[in-house]
């Protein structure tokens, strides 16, 4: 049999030989054979040791006429593939940019589909990388394409990326005030609120973030922003609460509401209760506080939530619209879970009088009755818009309109 | 199932905690394929040896001083029942300083070697009869014993570290250890076995095997290699048990590559007067 000729140079063991030998031995099918340069009789016998430990065999070795020069070593490669997997493909045409920008909706290209079902017990295999036998074995419970998806996703992860902010620098906090007294209690009582219920919308998500099946690699990186907005959400309105050294309360009620939400199973429900319904109705009420603030601090963290909510909001409708579309009888699911949840707030009996309160006096942003009116106006005017938006948002999901309203009529009055 | 009542049990010694890991894997391995296998571990050799000869297990998984010893007492009856590829072609290699012109046992005469565990086959027992073996009087060596894996016969690897690091601080001219733990030292990038080199290189003998008594039953037997034989390093479910074993391939064994042990073992009373070979 004729031989590959590999040139060592100088190298030996545990300086860079075995790394070449590797690599030429891994291109070469078993049983071939390699001819071996190397610089001396001292690197020629360390090699039978190392090749049977690698699993290829020294079947000669001479040194160079005239002596003294180079020894040749004869490695036969071994039978064994060092890596249990299919080889790798040739490469495939490179991923597709678009103005310079490598956009995760293309990622897939070329590569694979977005599978309907996956693997439960598949392992972390990135985009296109090929997956070794022998891992251990995972039980994800979330496996199924429509449990999970929106067609958005990428789009939606991207607009996260680009659109991040910085709860400490970007909200100015110097002009959070001073207000008067009754002013800065309400506002801080409207945040501790708002702040209460952005604990729900970071726990609910992140409850699944560890069940995705990660061949839904988009999945994974929503709920991570997800998670992330909703934890910045915790951040800036508990330091608007902080920044004048007013305390509020954290209402028992609220608390019910939001514990009912984390009680929810299902992914596709609590999409339905927490993006559409409740971070919809938080889409309303935080663009309130934002028209409305008396001071530039909480109007600048209202909007900047508020741009995140919509996103979140986004995800939840189109997911929701998708999997009715894949699969109507999903209706009956996503209703019964309304319905739970609503019997289980049955003595939730409207917003707490105090945030409604504390929502007039932001608004009045005085105690004279006329501003106290044009402020319980406004309150009205808010509680038409969460009503009507819910349906909007509900019939844009996919529900039917008879639906709609009953899925709206039962939601929890906290608003989340 | 196994048409035996009590499992064939399978007797290692416990030198590293992954020894449970891999009988684990093959434990599992032969029941799937209908052999009822069970194993226990030993703390060092000779009680594995003695729980051989005794009949607490049927098959020790030995390293070749173990096996030896357990040969002689069997009178050369014991049965080898399957050896690692890395088994066969074993070899020692004597490691000095680079650029030391060292180039043969010879050289050692007044010089300093150090050497494993003085139960280690292949970097204690086996470099000084291969001294003899090419004239040098032992006497006219110095030995620098490191005695740190005793009962495991060196397979911790630990004395053999000792040896490496004793030749790259210049305590000893030269050190015996095994071939595949030089290239396992030199992989791992072992910090003093940078600047040394293998001088020499020794005749091959074999390593590890598995030993049973004469009156295993020999369906048993045959079924026994048959599936240790069957083992493939492609099956993702042995892949990790294999790895850790440091085998890729089970070969059926002989004797034949143990006989330089034996002489050496006799030579320095490891093993009774009465020959047996």
């Amino acid at each position: 049999m004729t031989a590959r000729y590999c040139d060592a140079g100088a190298l030996e063991l545990g300086a860079g030989l075995e790394v070449l030998l590797g690599a030429v031995l891994e291109a070469c099918p078993p049983g071939d054979e390699v001819e071996v340069a190397v610089a001396s009789r001292a690197v020629a016998l360390e090699l039978p040791g190392w090749a049977r430990v690698a699993g290829h065999e020294v079947i000669g070795e001479r040194e160079e006429a005239p002596a003294g020069r180079r020894w040749l070593v004869r490695v036969r490669r071994g039978p064994t593939a060092r890596v249990l997997a299919q080889p790798l493909p040739e490469p495939g045409p490179p991923a597709i940019l678009r103005s310079g920008q490598l956009r995760t909706a293309d990622w897939r290209e070329g590569i694979r589909d977005v599978p309907e079902a996956a693997d439960p017990g598949g392992g972390f295999v990135p985009l296109g990388a090929v997956a070794e036998a022998g891992g251990p074995a995972y039980g994800w419970n979330l496996n199924r394409r429509e449990q999970l998806w929106s067609d958005d996703l990428a789009q939606l992860t991207e607009g996260a990326a680009a659109t991040q902010w910085d709860a400490t620098r970007d909200v100015p906090w110097d002009e959070a005030g001073p207000l008067p007294d009754f002013l800065e209690r309400a506002v801080c009582q409207v945040v501790t609120f708002i702040a209460q219920n952005e604990y729900a919308a970071y726990y609910v998500p992140a409850r699944f973030m560890a069940a995705v099946n990660p061949e839904f690699t988009e999945v994974l990186m929503w709920l991570a922003s997800h998670v992330h907005d909703e934890a910045r959400h915790v951040e800036v309105f508990t330091k608007r609460a902080l920044v004048n050294g007013v305390r509020a309360y954290a209402f028992a009620s609220a608390e019910r509401s939001l514990h009912s939400l984390l009680e929810e199973p299902d992914f596709s429900a609590s999409a339905l209760l927490l993006n559409v319904l409740g971070e919809g109705s938080f889409v309303d009420l935080l663009e309130f506080v934002s028209t409305h603030a008396p001071d530039a601090a909480t109007a600048a963290a209202a909007r900047l939530a508020h741009r995140d909510e919509l996103r979140h909001v986004h995800f939840g409708v189109t997911h929701v619209r998708q999997l009715l579309e894949r699969d109507p009888p999903a209706k009956e699911k996503l209703v019964a879970a309304a319905e739970a949840r609503a019997a289980r707030l049955v003595d939730l009996s409207g917003m707490s009088q105090a945030v409604l309160e504390a929502l007039t006096i932001l608004a009045a942003g005085s105690l004279q009755p006329a501003q106290v009116s044009e402020g319980a106006a406004a309150v009205r005017d808010l509680m038409r818009r969460l009503a009507e938006n819910r349906v909007g948002r509900l019939l844009e999901a996919g529900f039917d309109e008879p639906t709609a309203r009953h899925v709206s009529d039962m939601h929890t009055p906290n608003l989340m | 199932m196994a048409d035996h009542a009590r499992p064939l049990l399978v007797g290692a010694v416990a030198y590293h905690p992954r020894v449970v890991t891999v009988w684990e894997g093959f434990r599992e391995y032969f029941r799937d394929a209908g052999l009822e296998v069970d194993y226990v571990l030993f703390s060092n050799y000779e009680r594995l040896v003695d729980a051989l000869l005794d009949g607490v297990v049927d098959l020790g998984w030995n390293t070749n001083t173990a096996y030896v010893s357990a040969e002689a007492r069997l009178e050369g009856k014991a049965l080898v029942l399957g050896m690692r590829d890395v088994d066969a072609g074993y070899a020692t290699v004597l490691v000095a300083r680079a650029g030391d012109p060292l180039t043969g046992l010879r050289d050692l005469v007044g010089e300093t070697l150090a050497l494993g565990s003085r139960d280690s086959g292949h970097a204690a027992i086996l470099p000084l009869h291969f001294l003899g073996a090419d004239g040098v009087p032992i006497d006219e060596v110095r030995l620098l014993r490191f005695d740190t894996d005793v009962g495991k016969h060196g397979d911790t690897g630990d004395s053999e570290r000792r040896v490496v690091r004793a030749v790259a601080e210049g305590l000893a001219r030269a050190g015996a250890i095994g071939d595949a733990t030089w290239a396992q030292l030199r992989a791992e990038r072992f910090p003093e076995a940078d600047g040394l080199q293998v001088a020499w290189r020794s005749p091959t003998y074999y390593h590890c095997c598995f030993t049973a008594r004469p009156d295993l039953d020999p369906e048993l037997a045959r079924r026994w290699l048959d599936l240790l034989l069957g083992m493939s390093y492609d099956d993702p479910s042995l892949r990790h048990s294999m790895d850790l074993e440091g085998v890729k391939r089970w070969l059926p064994g002989d004797k034949v590559g143990y006989r330089v042990l034996t002489r050496a073992m006799r030579e320095q009373g490891y093993l009774p007067a009465s020959p047996v070979e």
